[in-house]
Order: C-alpha cells, then structure tokens, then sequence
C-alpha cells in the first residue's frame, strides 16, 4: 500500500516535509515515493497529507491508481472549461 | 520591467510635494520619524530612492501552503510576481552566493526580498537559512520578505531575530465570504481545509500576524489584488483595518488574468481592473491610508535597476566563477552610497525650492492630465520611445505633478528579434497609455509618432534628459496655454 507522485508534478517541495515516514523524496525529473516507507499516513493521519497540501490535481495517486485530487478538485476550474480554454489556445 | 526589483519606485518627491499629491511626500509627512528614517531611501517606498537604489529577490522558497485564484502552481507566487513567470529554484547557498555577487556588481542594490517561488514562510528553513546567512554575511544588505500570513503568527519570533527590514503580507480580505470566492482551500494542521472555513483562518492568522509584527516594531506593508467583481468594493475597509492596526503602507495591486496562465480567474474569464478602476481605488483608499503607487510587480528572481533586468549576468553558472570579496565590496559600497544619498538629498532639496516657487506662481484652474514617461532612473526622460519597457504614468495638475503607477510597455522593437509584427506590439504599447494625453521620451520614432497623433496622444522629445516632474509640469503649461485643456471632454479619460 502506497501512494505515488507522478509526472505531471511541479517539484515544490510541499509534500516532503509533511510526510510523517519520510516517505518522499527529491529526485529527476520529479519527486518520488518511496513505496516501502509510505504508510498511507495510516496511524498518523486521516488523510493522506502529501495529497493535502499537493496543489496539483491528478499529482499523486493512491494505491489504486487513481488521482486523489481529481481535475477540478483543488482549482475549482470545471475540467470542461478548462479543455474549452485550452483548444481555445491550441486554436491560435 | 523585468526587473523591477531593483529599483521600483520613482520619485515623485519633488514635484509631488504640492499639497494634494497622494503620494510619497504625504505618504512620508505622516509616518512617525522612526519609520520615515527606514523608508526614505527604500527603493520600494520612496519614489525617488527608487530610481536610485534597487533591490533584488532570490527564489529559495518553493512550497505553497493555500491556493489563490490568481495563481497556478506551476510558476511563481502571483503576489508578488507576475503571472505565468518561472524563476530558476535556488538553494539557501546558492541564493547567499547570488545575492552577494550582485550587490557586490552592483552597488545600488540595497535590499534583498524572497517572495516565491511559492510562500517563504511555508518554507522556514531554506527562507530563515538564507536570512541568518546574509544577515551576518553581507550586514549591508536589508532583508525583506512577503507573505500571504498562514504561517506569520509562527514565524515572528525568529523573522525579529534577522536583519528584516519589513514584511509585506497579501491580504485580499477581511471577510472570509469573500474569502472563499478568492482562496479555494488552504493547509492547515494536516487537512486541506475549503471554503469559508479555510478563508476565514486565513484571514485570522493574516491579521494576527500583523498584529504580533507591528509589536514587535518589524515594518509591514500590506499588498492587495484588486479583482474587481469579488474585492473591488471591499478594500477600502481592508484599508482602513491594516492601518488601524499599525500598517505602514497599502499597495492595491491589478489582478492580472489570462486564459492562458491557467489559473481560476484566467480561465473563467474574470477580467481584471482597468486602469482608471485601479487609479480611482488608489485615490480612495489614499484618504485614509498611506498608498503606494509605485510598486511594479516584479519577478521572483529579477536582478537591476528600473526598467532592466540584468538577471543573465548572475545565473549559477556565472557565480560560481566569481571571487566576491564582500569586505571590500563593502568599503566600495558605503562610498557609492554615500554619494548617491548626496545626490538624492540635494535634487530634493532643490525640487521642494521649485515646488514652492510654483506654488507662488499664478494658480491655474485647469483640469488635470495624465502623462506617460519614459525613463531607465534617475528621475530623468531618458529612455527612447522604443525601447521602454515601461511607461511611469504622472498626473499634471495646477497643484503640480505626481507619480500615479508604472504601466509595462511591449516592446515593438527589442533591436533582436520582433521588428516584424512590429506593428501590432505598438498597437499594444499605445492601448496600454490608455488615458494619457502626452509621452514624454528622449525620443519618438515617425510611425509611433503618427500612430500616438491618431491616438490623441501627444509624443513628446523635446525634454530628453530633463528631470521629469519639471518636464512634465512644462508641458502641462503649454498645453494649458495653448488653451488644450478646458475644451478636451471628460470621454479621454473615460475612454481608458
Ligand atoms: S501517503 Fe502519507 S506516508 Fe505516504 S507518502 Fe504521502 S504523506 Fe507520506
Ligand atoms: S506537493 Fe505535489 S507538486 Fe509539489 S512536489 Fe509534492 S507531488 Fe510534486
Ligand atoms: S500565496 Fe503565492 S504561491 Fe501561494 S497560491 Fe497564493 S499566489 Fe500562489
């Protein structure tokens, strides 16, 4: 059981001190779980807390594989406007 | 403006010191001495040091602990940044090493600020490192640092321990109702905390934290985005709040939001403030409050003096290499600035004797106008029309001239690449002097000189290397002798 970062994180650093088995880790080209540390925060916390305060959605996922902050979820931008925004962009 | 850091704020002193200028010369006559001591000679506070002195920001603080509307995690902190800017990432060390060089290179730089990448306080340890380093490396060198509050109430204690010179912190708010149209969510005691609720332990620790700041004598300023709409009518009570509780200066700041930054607001096509929006706040705030109006937004990472960004001179790579022998670059430092403070004190002296001969003249009685100018410091028109890269916007008026805001210019012709859609950028550099009857440069190409006409704005080269507020109160004279300004309707300035 553990959560894992994945590429489309940012690298700002917020996830690794908040992490209570020091489970997380810098590296290239983004940061990494380690998956024999992580807890799930279990014990320690309710909630997963690197998933707390990561601001990117769909950043880390949980053992499942699914995104723990879903698009939408932290910005509060609907995924279909934010794809409108975006082919609007593209079509430039 | 890359780099506006360094030194951001003009000088209205002088010309500004008639009775009814908003700004700096009021701003300063009703601080208490101890606090004017500290500012006058601030490039971001005194409108004069700012063209004389600079300051820099190193990016050593990468983590976040809310989330704003007007920013996208993906780049800098928007507070204190602009938007959709990535700064390179330095270590502690790195930012110690950087910083040194630059004051070393660069005498005028005086103050050193972390404002990003993300929040220093959510970053105590490389923010607070970096502090403890310079302040016993490099003691000639004020420290400065923003914040959005989460983490200030925390943080006081040893922010009164360094060298800091004042703390800036953005509070949008003082109603968590508006809050929440403004802070989706924040980190706080291990939960991610929504809505009204995250809003409102924000807004309590910001004012707890000013609070604790101001007792402990550290100067605050505060910044506000003004996004019209959502806190547009409720600032002037964040005004009045701050002050009350001991703040020294209110910065209103535009929200800046495009689609294409990828942020809430620029997606949901929230429209940020016009300029006559934002100048109308600032007048109104300024009744009860000491307002800024010199403060660009600069990036987490710009190095020089107004209007240049000399950042590539100092990347890692570069200061590696370099052998800064910071003793004697202090030597070298105090002499310069020395005679930088003599220059300074003698251009205000001699401008407050031309305030008062003014003021002596034959009062007119003719309607203000706003006037852009082009300049890269010194209080001077230096600065081809070209190759501003941003305008300082003044308004001339029979009380005299005062400094209203920097306006950013796209350059049409950087001299490398853009010459060929040349035509559109002028087009955008003309639309941002929305509202000015008159550009004052060292010099107007034909086609932006034929482009300004049609715009109604008058291009003006005749007072290269003349000190602005004399140029400007001049060609506010003749327009106003010429008879230009009683029939000129209200719609100029509607239009902007
Ligand atoms: S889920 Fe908890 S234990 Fe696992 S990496 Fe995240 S913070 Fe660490
Ligand atoms: S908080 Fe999210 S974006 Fe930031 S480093 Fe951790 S996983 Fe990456
Ligand atoms: S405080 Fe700064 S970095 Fe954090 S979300 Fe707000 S603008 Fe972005």
């Amino acid at each position: 059981m553990a959560v894992k970062i994945i590429e489309s994180c940012v690298n700002c650093f917020a996830c690794e001190p908040v992490c209570p088995s020091k489970a997380i880790y810098e590296a290239k080209p983004h940061f990494l779980v380690d998956a024999k540390k992580c807890t799930e925060c279990e014990g320690d916390f309710p909630d997963y807390q690197c998933a707390s305060i990561c601001p990117i959605e769909g950043a880390i996922l949980d053992s499942l594989g699914l995104a723990i902050n879903p698009p939408g979820s932290l910005t509060g931008i609907p995924p279909e406007k934010m794809a409108e925004a975006m082919a609007e962009l593209q079509s430039h | 403006m890359q780099l506006p850091v360094i030194n951001d704020a003009p000088a209205s002193k002088g010309g500004c010191s008639a009775s009814s200028c908003g700004t700096t010369e009021n701003q300063m006559d009703s601080l208490p001495d101890s606090i004017r001591e500290k500012v006058q000679n601030h490039p971001c506070y005194s409108e004069d040091a700012h063209h004389y002195f600079a300051r820099m920001h190193v990016a050593v603080a990468p983590a976040c602990n809310i989330q704003c509307h007007y920013c996208n995690r993906k780049y800098d902190c928007a507070n204190e940044s602009r938007p959709g800017v990535v700064s390179e990432l330095l270590t502690p060390d790195q930012a110690v090493k950087k910083t040194m060089a630059v004051a070393a290179n660069i005498p005028q730089m005086t103050v050193l600020g972390i404002a990003g990448p993300g929040d220093p306080l959510a970053n105590p340890e490389r923010t607070f490192e970096t502090f403890r380093r310079l302040s016993e490396e490099a003691p000639d060198i004020k420290l400065c640092v923003s914040t959005n509050g989460l983490a200030l109430p925390d943080a006081v204690e040893e922010l009164s321990k360094h060298n800091i010179d004042h703390v800036t912190i953005t509070i949008n708010c003082v109603d968590p109702e508006i809050g929440a149209k403004i802070y989706p969510w924040i980190y706080w005691k291990n939960k991610r905390i929504k809505g009204i609720k995250g809003a409102k332990i924000l807004i309590e620790q910001q004012q707890k934290g000013l609070e604790m700041l101001i007792a402990k004598g550290i100067l605050v300023k505060v910044n506000s985005v003004m996004i019209p709409g959502v806190n547009d009518q409720h600032l002037a009570e964040v005004s009045k709040v701050v002050k009350s509780k001991g703040a020294f200066l209110h910065n209103v700041m535009p929200l800046i939001a495009e689609a294409e930054h990828g942020t809430f607001y620029g997606v949901m096509g929230q429209r940020g403030p016009t300029h006559d929006e934002l100048q109308d706040l600032q007048d109104a705030c300024s009744g009860d409050m000491n307002m800024m109006r010199h403060c660009r937004q600069c990036r987490a990472d710009a190095v020089g003096m107004l209007g240049e960004d000399r950042g590539d001179e100092f990347t890692l790579d570069k200061i590696e290499d370099m052998e800064i022998d910071y003793q004697a670059a202090m030597e070298k430092r105090k002499v310069i600035h020395q005679a930088i403070q003599a220059e300074m004190d003698s251009k205000r002296l001699e401008k407050a004797t031309k305030v008062a001969q003014h003021k002596a003249e034959l009062k007119l009685t003719t309607r203000p106008v706003l006037m852009a100018v082009a300049t890269s410091g010194q209080g001077i028109i230096n600065v081809h029309f070209g190759h501003a890269k941003e305008f300082l916007i003044y308004e001339a008026s029979p009380d005299g001239v005062r400094f209203i805001s920097h306006r950013k210019a796209d350059q049409y012709c950087g001299g490398d690449t853009t010459c060929g859609d040349g035509e559109s950028t002028l087009q955008v550099t003309i639309r941002a002097l929305a509202g000015c009857e008159a550009v004052l440069c060292s010099k107007v190409g034909y086609e932006p000189w034929e482009m300004l006409e049609a715009a109604g704005i008058a291009p003006n080269g005749e007072h290269a290397m003349e000190p602005i507020e004399e140029a400007v109160m001049a060609v506010y004279k003749e327009m106003a002798a010429a008879g230009k300004l009683d029939n000129i309707p209200e719609a100029v300035r509607a239009s902007a």
